[in-house]
């Protein structure tokens, strides 16, 4: 099945790990991604500065996905899911809107319509993929692998905004990482945000944000940690160090994409998902769930 | 604190010390008048949701997260603009310390949106050309230049191997054309009208 991709800013520009396993895991999925010409940035980064503005850009990367005539947009990114399910509901509700934001498109011939479907990794996987196949695929047992989830604030809340999953309870995430044969384990932080919002402004409570939580999921006993947002991964992989630094706790805690860990258990290189660019401790997991053949001798 | 003598006499803070209202926008709102104007304004970005909803629950404030790490009350940010001390708000930078994660949207049970009103304040900030974080401008200035926050980065792999999307063979990343900038421009200054 064809699915337009929208891979927003973070990921083409450095989240490169998201992009290559996302792409590595498709075919084997029976998805086909439709990349999109001339889009831009979704709005997110200019919501505090003008929502206006911000809207606009969203009506126009839906309006270029909409070209395109499939049914489907994937937005792999949280923040991206958020501010084009934004988009979709003000321009439904609001004609006016509409119409203002439609004229302002006319510059460049384009025109939102409110056509397609929007999807994030979660949904995509959960619902459109579904259990059948995501078992088919993974061939390689994760058995024994203890693993916390992540999902983000942005694609959980708010519910009047059609949210991928359930906004106080979600369960897609646990169920994807069980169907790999992994245990995900129960924690309270579970909903807890990863502090990327408030790095521009408070980049100190940022990091303890990050800190407080990589805390307690490695205090809890987790193997690793899955995330489905690149701002989420920026935090908990990139800024591990850091983030430690500041909560002045020791963190050594593997962070790592659903999709990466999707393409373990489907025997993809660790090049191929791009594992070599997590900061994190990658190669503790990669021991512990007896994916290297190669053990270091010691 | 003469404007909220309303809330003082209201019998679940009398005879009481303190009350809900205790950060520093307070010292900045003492001396000062509300502002109706900029009320309706505010009020006015915010569309569908209803601060004149709000029952002080602090049902917000008590999931924020901001609130444990930088004391940021969102039930009181919604109470001062119900008042009309917009320009305090704005003044004391409070909205810059939300992290966005939409709990307080969540649970309401008034459907008020604290996060709302904050990125209105922000916005009106902007517009006010009071103090903003540059870093948020920048954001803004990026993507005029370039479509996007940033262009594609070099990284390091933990072997500390320097890569780029060349190395690691992914496609060319491409940036929006020049007529994406002249119609983005175009409705940034469209929206000051």
């Amino acid at each position: 099945m064809k699915v337009a991709v929208y891979w927003g800013c973070l990921i083409p520009t450095i989240q490169y790990g998201y992009e290559m396993s996302v792409k590595a895991v498709m075919p084997q999925l029976d998805l086909e991604p439709v990349e999109l010409n001339n889009v831009s940035c979704c709005g997110t980064p200019i919501q505090s500065v003008n929502m206006f503005a911000a809207l606009y850009l969203a009506a126009r990367n839906l309006a270029i996905a909409e070209e395109t005539g499939l049914d489907n947009l994937f937005l792999p990114c949280n923040g991206c899911y958020l501010m084009l399910s934004e988009a979709i509901h003000f321009l439904s509700q609001d004609s006016e809107l509409k119409e203002r934001v439609n004229k302002a498109l006319r510059e460049e011939n384009l025109r939102y319509e409110g056509s397609i479907k929007i999807w994030h990794t979660v949904n995509l996987l959960h619902d459109l993929v579904g259990e059948k196949r995501i078992r088919e695929v993974a061939k390689r047992s994760l058995k024994g692998l203890k693993v916390a989830v992540h999902y983000g604030c942005h694609i959980l809340r708010p519910s009047t905004l059609q949210p991928v999953d359930d906004s106080e309870n979600p369960r897609k995430m646990d169920e994807l990482v069980e169907w790999l044969g992994a245990e995900s384990i129960a924690y309270p932080e579970k909903l807890d945000c990863c502090g990327y919002m408030l790095l521009l402004s408070h980049p100190n409570a940022a990091l303890t944000f990050t800190g407080l939580k990589l805390k307690a999921v490695q205090d809890w006993g987790a193997d690793a940690l899955a995330v489905a947002c690149p701002s989420c991964q920026m935090m908990f992989d990139m800024r591990q160090k850091s983030a430690g630094a500041t909560t002045g706790v020791k963190i050594n805690l593997p962070v790592l994409y659903y999709t990466q860990l999707l393409g373990l258990a489907m025997n993809i290189s660790t090049e191929r998902l791009g594992l070599n660019l997590n900061r994190s401790p990658i190669d503790e997991l990669l021991r512990k769930a007896g994916l290297v053949s190669t053990v270091p001798s010691s | 604190m003469i404007s909220l003598v309303k809330f003082e006499n209201h019998n679940a803070y009398k005879g009481k010390s303190r009350y809900p209202y205790s950060m520093s926008i307070i010292d900045l709102t003492t001396t000062k008048k509300p502002d109706s104007a900029l009320r309706l304004k505010i009020l006015g970005k915010i569309g569908e949701q209803k601060p004149y909803n709000c029952f002080n629950c602090i049902r917000c404030t008590s999931g924020c997260p901001s609130m444990k790490m930088l004391e940021l009350k969102p039930h009181e940010v919604v109470s001062l603009a119900k008042l009309g001390f917009v320009e305090e708000l704005i003044a004391s930078g409070v909205a810059w310390a939300c992290a966005t994660c939409l709990k307080c949207k969540e649970r309401c049970p008034q459907a008020v949106a604290p996060v709302d009103l904050i990125f209105a304040l922000r916005n009106l900030a902007v517009e006010k050309e009071a103090k903003v974080p540059e870093s948020f401008l920048r954001s803004l200035s990026a993507i005029l230049e370039t479509g996007f926050i940033q262009k594609p980065q070099d990284t390091v792999t933990r072997k500390l191997e320097k890569v780029n999307r060349e190395k690691l063979d992914l496609p060319r990343f491409r940036e929006p054309d020049d007529k994406f900038k002249a119609a983005f421009f175009k409705v940034l200054e469209l929206s000051q009208e």
